[in-house]
């Protein structure tokens, strides 16, 4: 069964008893682009993929995986998609190609196919040499690749991704998305769960940002910076400090809001070309020395806290949102530009 | 994608089913929980209650052939599917294009051939150590299987629920399994019991089985052995059909 889209989500909705987690979200994601769903913790995002992989059923509306029902064809849009849990699910007793092998089993490869897939991902996730080792010796940067090659192991034309590099070490991580990034040039569509949002910058297509199980925004991360002007900025630190310059800058014509980060000054507006001049003026006319001078567009961290009006790491109650508590959604600075 | 056909799929189901078996043969046989309570537990029971009783060596082994299928079986649901639930594993089969039954019929099988592994020891051990013999062998066979999968079926209900470790579920099980082993005809054979007790006796799973080793082993019972292999039989459709529907409820709920 061909489809345009790879995921259709409509109506979709989940209550636990009276608490409504996801509240009939409308979304489609194209074949071969990698979407990225955004929100806060308890925001629904882990729900809405348990629901799109079959772990959980909705209350209410339609998921099309390829074309095919979840809901009654759940054999077939199965067989379309990879999981890869926020939480490594590997089997630890098993070598890495035990893993692979019994992943293989699963999906119903034939035995050839399995060997050579196994071979083919123990050595693209730089697990060969460690291939006979139990999953229980892993790191954590390990058990993850291993999760990603288990997901990916009977070619799936769907791969879902909650959290790839949640907890990671900053090399582990910058692997992982290097490995999505080569896998989708490849041909899955690739639906990426995150907080973080320089990750979903950096890799995907569009992005959903979901906040109290409602989708506030979907668009290209370009496109939502552009949409999101009024939060471009400039940064400015003087080599002199004193309290009162957050007042001073916030009187310029044309700033809406000044936010101090660290020694920096940031000053939000819709026009910088306007603010500039005057940022250099109250400099002359203070005798301030200029020690950084950057105009930034707006981060899709600044387009989150604008639709959502809230940091990353702020929890709402969500029974299925397993990442609750864990701390691992501290509001992460997004890379400015 | 080309569609399959129903032998196909009903051919892919088995192979998913044998894969995961010999996996789960592999990973938690003889992990600690399945020993602890699969193996020294029903062991320790027979020499509880029958050691210095001046058992027939025939009567001994079908009262231990009833525990360990008992005990054993029914220990493997309770410690996989927990364990797997902690490890959200038990989440790569439900996403797996494998229906559930087929999961569920895997898992018995597991606790099943635990049981019936034990269960031969114990006859091997039977007839070198004591000389005891079985009346009907293929009877035998039939009887510790159908009874095995009865049993692993029951550790697979009481597992269904949202434990996530087997200590939760030893409890639950804990409770559920004494009352059923002491009301059974195992300590006490049917025919030496009273009008009240051997109706009670009746409510415990155990009863018919013990009948059916009688049958096998000593080659009397008091129950025909259609009665006895129809309600084993029945009982594992019903524990199965259970656990699906209980299985089915955690996907709706959540957890």
């Amino acid at each position: 069964m061909e489809s345009e889209k790879a995921i259709e989500v409509s109506g979709l909705a989940k209550t636990y008893k009276k608490f409504l987690a996801v509240d009939h979200v409308d979304f489609d994601v194209r074949r071969g682009e990698i979407f990225g769903f955004l929100g806060p913790n308890g925001a629904g995002k882990t729900t809405t993929v348990r629901m799109l992989t079959t772990l959980l059923e909705p209350t209410e509306g339609s998921i099309r995986i390829n074309g095919y029902d979840v809901s009654r064809q759940a054999y077939h849009a199965k067989r379309q998609f990879g999981v890869v849990p926020e939480e490594s699910n590997v089997y630890t007793e098993l070598s890495a190609q035990a893993n692979l092998l019994f992943t293989g089993r699963l999906y119903r490869m034939p035995r050839g196919e399995r060997e050579r897939r196994t071979t083919e991902l123990l050595k693209l996730f730089g697990l060969e040499e460690k291939q006979d080792v139990k999953a229980q010796f892993f790191s954590k940067g390990m058990r993850r690749r291993l999760t990603i090659a288990m997901a990916m192991m009977h070619r799936p034309a769907i791969l879902f991704l909650d959290e790839a590099t949640s907890g990671l070490d900053v090399q582990s991580a910058r692997t992982i998305r290097d490995q999505v990034r080569q896998l989708s040039e490849n041909g899955p569509t690739v639906f990426l769960t995150t907080h973080q949002i320089e990750e979903a910058n950096q890799l995907c297509d569009r992005v959903a940002i979901i906040d109290h199980g409602k989708i506030a925004v979907i668009d290209t991360p370009e496109h939502l910076k552009a949409v999101f002007r009024s939060v471009q900025s400039v940064e400015v630190a003087f080599d002199r400090k004193d309290p009162g310059h957050r007042d001073a800058l916030g009187m310029i014509s044309g700033v809406s809001t000044v936010v101090k980060h660290g020694d920096k000054y940031r000053l939000y507006s819709d026009d910088l070309s306007a603010v500039l001049p005057e940022v250099m003026d109250y400099a002359h006319a203070k005798k301030l020395r200029i020690i950084t001078l950057n105009t930034m567009g707006p981060s899709l961290e600044d387009v989150f806290l604008q639709v959502t009006g809230r940091q990353i790491g702020t929890v709402r109650h969500d029974p299925a949102d397993k990442s609750l508590g864990r701390g691992s959604g501290k509001g992460r600075k997004g890379g400015n530009r | 994608m080309s569609e399959e056909s129903r032998m196909d799929r009903i051919r892919g189901e088995f192979s998913q089913a044998w894969a995961l078996f010999l996996k789960d043969v592999r990973t938690y046989y003889l992990t600690p929980p399945m020993v602890m309570w699969g193996l020294a537990l029903p062991l320790f029971m027979f020499f509880s209650f029958s050691v210095r009783r001046g058992l027939a060596p025939q009567t001994g082994i079908a009262r231990l052939l009833a525990l360990t299928t008992f005990f054993t079986a029914s220990s493997a649901g309770s410690v996989i599917f927990p364990l797997e639930r902690r490890a959200r594993t038990y989440d790569r089969l439900m996403a797996a294009p494998m229906a559930l039954i087929t999961i569920l019929l895997s898992r018995s099988s597991v606790g099943a051939f635990f049981a019936v592994g034990i269960s031969l020891l114990s006859l091997l051990t039977g007839w070198a150590l004591f000389g005891a013999s079985v009346a009907q062998p293929a009877l035998l066979t039939v009887a510790v299987i159908l009874s095995a999968y009865s049993f692993s079926a029951l550790g697979i209900l009481v597992a269904s629920g949202s434990a996530q470790s087997p200590g939760q579920i030893m409890m639950p099980s804990t409770l559920l399994r004494w009352p059923l082993l002491f009301i059974s005809g195992i300590f006490v054979p049917l025919d030496r019991m009273g009008v009240w007790a051997r109706g009670v006796s009746y409510l415990s799973p155990l009863t018919y089985a013990q009948d059916l080793l009688n049958h096998a082993v000593l080659g009397t019972g008091v129950q025909s052995i259609v009665l006895d292999v129809a309600v084993l039989a029945l009982l594992l459709i019903l524990f199965l059909g259970g656990a699906s529907k209980l299985q089915r409820r955690s996907r709706k709920l959540g957890y």
